[in-house]
């Protein structure tokens, strides 16, 4: 009989809400492919963590956190559209960690093992996930705002409106990286857009969708880690298979425009 | 008077990338009044718009008489049809709670609904999904939600067809007249000028005119504004 520990529940829990939530507004803002972008900026700092003996995890928070300010300050300063950005982005960081990963931890760095986390991992994931979500939902009405017309969102608040688009990269981008160690760097982006595109199928108001998105999250990545218990698959290809699967279900339900 | 004022704009210039947008504009706008701003495609009315809510940056004076709150209503508002948002979600932007909103917000929007001609069953339905004329009552609403001092609209007949047009003028000389709201608007349409401005400012870069429509509205300035050989609406006779 396989038993699954505790431990990781509760992280395929936090990660796959968390990246169910934050996915809901990056779909709508068109950045699907920013969180592949930022995923793939762990890689120098994972290999920058091991060539300095630090834990790998620390690393990936804190390139995470930076690529996304570089992400925002170069979209707001620069007249490239996103995805040119990303495009950069990706596909530097991927040179990078390529050439300085050693070989035996690449496919762990690319696709994810869940190699048990230390304790203080483990409580700093949970709590920051958790904590990220509620900080979703206590500011989705300015990301909206936002996202449906960033003319009427700055009206004599300007500036209140730009950081209100940086918190919400500052979140995508640190629930990317808290997501790396559940399904790799490869994958991680991938699960903040399949929660989110089911529920855009299926979804008629905006409080819906976001829920939704972010329990779907929730369900595809538990369900992901027990599927991959049972048939010793890695857990991040297995989630996202299983995501897949769910959204093609979905197009049968999907609603009908006037 | 001079309290009455509630905008006073001196010398004011915009440039984007080196290239001047606006040069030199002034005027002032007194509480109640309707002023309505014309000029040709690029003459950097929409940008005029965009200086005063504070959305570009600018040279010179512009001082809104402090505390005023401000309505707009955009020129462009484009939702694709599949962005799950109903128009009762579009409404709570603007409350102060998204999530569990009080009973006193909802029966507002209810009334705010009622005065543009809609009904609370529109709220249901998803913001992409309504035409062209329901939208621009949204909007309008949407801007008049938190009763603005001032009203900001940009072309608001733009794309919808003349009946539509007609109506959303009504709407906007009602809500002017009963609540006392200060409008500036942007238009291309002269009748629309000569029936509901009490002034009229017009832009082609720089400032080219500025007074009562009827003074100022001749075929010289007109020319001046448009340039030569153009045609322009018959002045509809008395402003109701």
């Amino acid at each position: 009989m396989i038993t699954f520990d505790i431990q990781t529940l509760i992280i395929a829990l936090v990660i796959g809400a968390a990246s169910g939530a934050v996915g809901a507004f990056i779909i709508l803002r068109r950045m699907a492919l920013v969180g592949d972008a930022l995923s793939h900026v762990a890689l120098p700092g994972i290999a920058l963590a091991l060539a300095y003996h630090f834990d790998p995890f620390w690393g990936v928070v804190a390139f995470c956190l930076a690529a996304a300010v570089v992400v925002w300050a170069l979209e707001e300063k620069t007249r490239l559209y996103s995805d040119a950005l990303i495009g950069l982005l990706f596909t530097f960081n991927l040179a990078i960690g390529v050439l300085t990963i050693p070989d035996t931890e690449i496919l762990e760095s690319l696709f994810g093992a869940f190699t048990p986390l230390t304790s203080p991992e483990f409580f700093f994931i949970s709590i920051a996930g958790a904590a990220a979500i509620a900080l979703i939902f206590l500011y989705a009405k300015h990301f909206l705002f936002l996202i449906v017309s960033p003319e009427l969102a700055s009206i004599k608040a300007p500036r209140k409106s730009r950081l209100h688009g940086l918190l919400l990269m500052v979140l995508f981008a640190f629930i990317v990286a808290l997501g790396i160690k559940l399904v790799g760097t490869l994958l991680m982006g991938a699960l903040t857009i399949i929660p989110a595109t089911i529920s855009k199928n299926i979804s008629r108001s905006m409080s819906g969708y976001i829920v939704m998105s972010a329990v779907l999250g929730a369900l595809i990545s538990l369900a992901g880690v027990f599927a991959a218990g049972m048939l010793h698959f890695l857990p991040g290809p297995t989630i996202i298979i299983l995501g897949i699967a769910l959204f093609g279900i979905s197009l049968f339900f999907t609603r009908k425009f006037q | 008077m001079e309290s009455d004022l509630i905008l006073e704009v001196k010398n004011i210039s915009v440039e984007v990338d080196h290239e001047t947008i606006l040069k030199n504009v002034s005027f002032e706008v007194r509480r109640g009044e309707a002023l309505a701003i014309i000029g040709p495609n690029g003459a950097g009315k929409t940008m005029l718009f965009r200086a005063l809510l504070g959305l570009v940056s600018h040279t010179g004076e512009l001082d809104w008489k402090k505390g005023i709150q401000i309505g707009y209503v955009p020129q462009k508002f484009v939702i694709d049809k599949s962005f799950p948002l109903t128009v009762r979600e579009f409404f709570l932007l603007k409350s102060p709670r998204f999530w569990m909103p009080d009973k006193g917000f909802i029966a507002h929007l209810e009334h705010e609904l009622s005065l543009v001609g809609l009904g609370k069953e529109i709220l249901s339905r998803p913001l992409g999904e309504l035409s062209g004329g329901q939208m621009q009552r949204i909007l309008i609403s949407s801007a008049m939600l938190n009763h603005p001092d001032v009203l900001l609209f940009d072309e608001p007949t733009a794309g919808i067809d003349v009946g539509a047009e007609q109506t959303i003028y009504t709407i906007l000389h009602t809500l002017q007249k009963e609540r006392g709201t200060t409008v500036l608007l942007i238009s291309h349409d002269l009748n629309v000028v000569y029936k509901y401005a009490d002034n009229v400012l017009c832009i082609n870069k720089a400032m080219i005119c500025h007074g009562r429509p009827k003074e100022i509205l001749n075929p010289q300035e007109l020319s001046r504004l448009y340039g030569g050989g153009g045609f322009y609406h018959h002045p509809v006779e008395e402003k109701i």
